[in-house]
């Protein structure tokens, strides 16, 4: 088609004008992308300090060991490194919300924009599908899953996560299909002679390429707050060591009253994570609603 | 195979079922809508109200919408066979400039976009080059300055401005046939006047046709040669615009041309004729039995409300659906 | 002859942005009398719909008053409180905004909304007395009762927009302020909303305030027409002088510009509108003017009066 990397060029321009115009876009990222960096430092950071062992390794350490320069948070009633931990759960938790989102979202664009493009029957017996998906009690369905499921592998749960999130952003997906399908600018773009898949690729696409973030990054949220609260009543494979599981362990093992900081640190990485997730969230949204702005006044 | 007319209409009808479960019922949005357009350049306005099926007339001619029953025949040929064997070449045929300036281009892309898809999709221009030329001619055309217009966004752009800008994407492909959808209805007064000298200027320069939607009879007068009057779907009348403005036959064409505002304020219609504007009924429901025009036509008989009145030819090339000419 | 009802004193509106200050509304003055109809001509972009929410202490931001008066009935509307200004809105002077009728909510019936908008400008009142002020209301733009229980969408689009007039006529107000209360209608849908407007004033003495593009609607409607260019008021005068001697070139290519059914001719101004954030200097119209002299380039014109009622901001006439 056209000159692509003028295209992928224009995109870049395009993001960096939009992060530099709003604050909240501009924090979320960077918090975001921060704890991104750790994540992907997390096998280096833990190398070095621990060497070949693993910081959910039981004896790494004494039990209950107050923090020190080798276990800068002290180690859990078994011994475990619980900084080395933090790094750790970290990047599980991210691995399995990114992996859980990608899936889901990729799920729902491509059905909800199925559904929304083509209409007539395939588009009825589609919606009835997402909607039978979107009836489903997806947290039930996880806690069985997870209570008889022994060996769920970190695939495994985010495929699983995803599987039964993506109807709510497929409804949404559909909806905005629908309504960008109905503007004068499809219809100009018909009678210049374009063809089904380029006006779906180039005149439909980056229109709601914004929304499509949007669903991704609340599918993310959604998968990790899953994947945590199931930790937290006790359930999920013990050989994933993800901030849920540890937060779950460091509750049960008392720490809130004898050392309530490392709980707080533990805390603070999930709450940076949905923090950081939901600004970016929003700065989207106002940036394509901007209406917004008005009413918040930011 | 030939035919002696560009563009043909014959008894197009499109329907929609409207209402849900518990009340459905069949509404026309256009019914047994018939006319041509003959070979020689000629700008034929489109009359009616809003709900009168203008636009979708305008729709199912661009080939954006199928018809319920009939046909469109384009120097021929069914439309929408044309469509299913060679689209390409109808789109270069047939353009659509349409109303709204603020919709009609994607808030994503420059408005140089629209320009350089005419070209690449219809093979105008050889290289990078001729293509550069050819859009600065266009702008030029129509009186747009290149650097007041290219790499802008179109929020950066006036109403005006956009809209111009589609004449110039016409004056581009240089289709035969335009089917413009109240084009001037958004702009402001001065523009409108440019505009639509530029209409008359792609006929008699280009031999470009076309068909001019609207529910302002003033621009309708200003730049059509003939004119179709439409009512609740159905064609009311069809002649030449100085004999409809100066006497016009059915009923609701004498209503719209009484009602045209005069920028003449010792001509208000208070001090005028007695003319009174007919209230119209509270429920504005289609007849589905009889003339559409029954409910607030002041001269309506018995036959009107039981007859749909066929389109007869009462003089020539003038042709009216009423019972009071039959 | 009767009494000022609103006097515009330099009123200046602005919009902040990252490139300056665009001042749409620029030291305008205008004064309307009881009972007439007052028409503000222009095209789109002259500041008439933020002259009239400035009026109505409307804007929002980014847009502020810079400066100026709104005085009504004796009082500095922008000198009034937010409690103040409640009791003024629809009891004293209410607002038709554009494409209001199209703002009509489609799940309620037309009496709820009716009573809805009643009850947020009077405060709390039983729901018969609201009925009852529907009713009279709907009765006064000649609309039968019927319509009180109907939906927005079993109404034509004239009834619709007589129903946003009915609701704004409910408390009696004195002054109706309607911006652009017939665009997208059609000609048949135009003359009855401007019968109905005609009919506030005749029947029921409440001075309009009438905003449109449309100069034909305001041949056949206003009493005192003002046309606006970029920011400023241009001319005032009484309909008919303003239609038959434009003094102002722009008022003069307005009126010629029209297309019209005995005319096959008409004539285009040349240009394009000025963007408010850079005006030209001088005359914000001698880019566009066929008459410029050099003093128009330099020399912003005053409106001053130049016979009874009548204003002009021209050099040329002003001499």
């Amino acid at each position: 088609m056209d000159k692509l990397p003028g295209r992928i060029a224009g995109t870049f321009k395009y993001f960096s004008k939009l992060l530099a115009g709003n604050k909240k876009l501009k924090v979320g990222v960077a918090i975001f992308t921060t704890i991104i960096v750790l994540a992907i430092i997390e096998p280096y950071v833990n190398r070095l300090r621990l060497g070949n062992r693993s910081p959910d390794e039981i004896g790494l350490g004494g039990s209950y060991e107050p923090p020190s320069p080798r276990f800068p948070l002290g180690t859990c009633p078994w011994g475990r490194d619980i900084f080395g931990m933090l790094l750790l759960g970290t990047r599980l938790t991210l691995v399995i919300g990114l992996l859980s989102g990608i899936v889901a979202t990729a799920i729902a664009v491509l059905l909800g924009f199925i559904s929304a493009y083509k209409g007539g029957l395939i588009d009825h017996a589609l919606r009835s599908f997402i909607d039978a998906f979107l009836v489903i009690p997806t947290w039930p369905i996880f806690v069985i899953i997870a209570a008889y499921v022994k060996i769920l592998g970190l695939i495994e749960i985010s495929l699983l996560l995803a599987l039964f999130s993506w109807g709510g952003a497929a409804r949404i997906i559909r909806a905005q299909v629908l309504s960008l399908k109905e503007r004068e600018f499809i219809n100009l773009a018909i009678v210049s002679g374009m063809r089904d898949l380029e006006i779906i690729f180039f005149e439909i696409l980056p229109n709601f390429a914004p929304y499509i973030i949007i669903s991704l990054t609340n599918a993310i949220m959604g998968a990790i707050f899953a994947e945590t609260g199931l930790r937290l009543i006790g359930l999920g494979p013990p050989l994933l060591p993800t901030l849920g599981y540890l937060l779950n362990l460091t509750l049960s093992g008392g720490f809130l009253t004898i050392r309530p900081y490392v709980v707080a640190f533990v805390s603070a990485m999930l709450i940076l994570i949905f923090l950081s997730l939901n600004l970016i969230n929003i700065g989207l949204e106002e940036e394509f609603n901007p209406r917004l702005k008005k009413v918040t006044g930011l | 195979m030939g035919s002696s007319y560009l563009l043909s209409l014959e008894n197009v009808t499109k329907s929609y079922v409207v209402g849900g479960f518990y009340s459905r019922r069949v509404i026309n949005a256009v019914e047994e809508v018939s006319f041509k357009l003959p070979q020689e350049p000629i700008v034929t306005a489109l009359v009616g109200e809003s709900g009168s099926g203008k636009t979708t007339i305008a729709r199912i001619i661009l080939g954006l919408i199928k018809p319920t029953s009939g046909k469109v025949l384009y120097k021929g040929r069914d439309v929408f066979e044309i469509l299913k064997e060679n689209s390409l070449w109808y789109r270069k045929e047939v353009q659509a400039i349409f109303q709204d300036p603020y919709e009609v281009y994607n808030p994503f892309y420059r408005v140089d976009r629209v320009l350089k898809v005419a070209i690449k999709k219809f093979n105008l221009a050889q290289d990078e080059r001729e293509a550069t030329e050819l859009i600065n001619q266009a702008l030029e055309a129509v009186g747009l300055r290149p650097q007041d217009v290219l790499g802008r966004y179109p929020h950066q752009l006036s109403g005006g401005e956009r809209q111009r800008l589609m004449l110039a994407r016409a004056f581009l492909i240089k289709p035969r046939l335009i089917v413009a959808d109240e084009p001037v209805s958004m702009i402001d007064v001065s523009l409108k006047a440019i505009f639509l000298e530029h209409l008359k200027l792609f006929k008699e320069k280009f031999g470009i046709s076309c068909i001019y939607i609207t529910h302002d009879l003033n621009t309708a007068n200003y730049v059509a040669d003939n004119v179709v009057v439409l009512n609740y779907g159905r064609v009311v009348e069809i002649g030449e615009m100085s004999t409809i403005v100066n006497k016009p036959l059915h009923p609701y064409t004498a209503l719209l041309i009484n009602s045209i505002l005069l920028p003449d304020p010792k001509a208000r219609s208070s001090a005028r004729s007695s003319f009174r504007v007919s209230e119209s009924t509270l429920r504005e429901l289609r007849p589905r039995v009889g003339c559409v025009y029954q409910q607030r036509c002041p001269k309506a008989m018995d036959k009107c409300f039981k007859e749909r009145p066929p389109l007869v030819e009462v003089q020539k090339d003038h042709f009216v659906a009423c019972f009071l000419y039959q | 002859m009767s009494e000022e009802i609103l006097r515009v004193e330099n009123l200046k509106i602005y919009y902040k942005s990252m490139w300056g200050d665009y001042r749409v509304v620029d030291d305008v003055c205008l004064s309307v009398y009881k009972g007439e109809i007052f028409g503000v001509a222009g095209e789109s972009g002259c500041g008439k719909s933020t002259l009239v929410e400035g009026i109505l202490r409307l804007v929002k931001p980014p847009g502020y008053i810079a400066g100026g008066r709104i005085i009504f009935e004796g009082k500095d509307l922008l000198g009034l409180s937010e409690e103040e200004l409640r009791r003024i809105r629809w009891r004293k002077i209410s607002y038709v905004p554009q494409g209001a009728m199209n703002a009509l909510n489609p799940v309620l019936r037309i009496e709820e909304q009716m009573i809805d908008a009643i009850i947020d400008h009077l405060g709390y009142l039983p729901k018969e007395k609201g009925r009852e002020f529907a009713a009279a209301a709907l009765e006064a733009v000649g609309l039968p009762h019927e319509v009180l229980k109907m939906y927005p969408h079993e109404l034509s689009g004239g009834m619709r927009q007589r129903v946003i007039i009915a609701t704004a006529i409910a408390l009696s107000p004195s002054l109706v302020v309607a911006d652009e209360p017939i665009t997208a209608l059609d000609v048949v849908t135009t003359r009855t909303v401007l019968e109905t407007l005609a009919m506030l004033r005749d029947k029921y003495g409440i001075t309009v305030v009438f905003v449109s593009h449309d100069m034909a609607a305001h041949a056949e409607l206003v009493d005192k027409l003002a046309i606006m260019y970029a920011g400023k008021i241009v001319e005032v005068g009484n309909v008919n002088s303003v239609f038959y001697d434009p003094l102002h070139p722009y008022t003069r290519g307005l009126i010629e510009a029209i297309p019209k059914l005995d005319k096959k001719t008409i004539k285009p101004i040349p240009g394009l509108a000025p963007s408010p954030l850079e005006w030209p200097p001088g005359c914000r119209f001698h880019p566009r003017c066929l008459f410029a002299i050099e003093r128009c380039k330099k020399e912003l014109p005053e409106l001053k009066e130049v016979g009874s009622g009548r204003l002009v901001a021209c050099h040329l006439v002003q001499g």
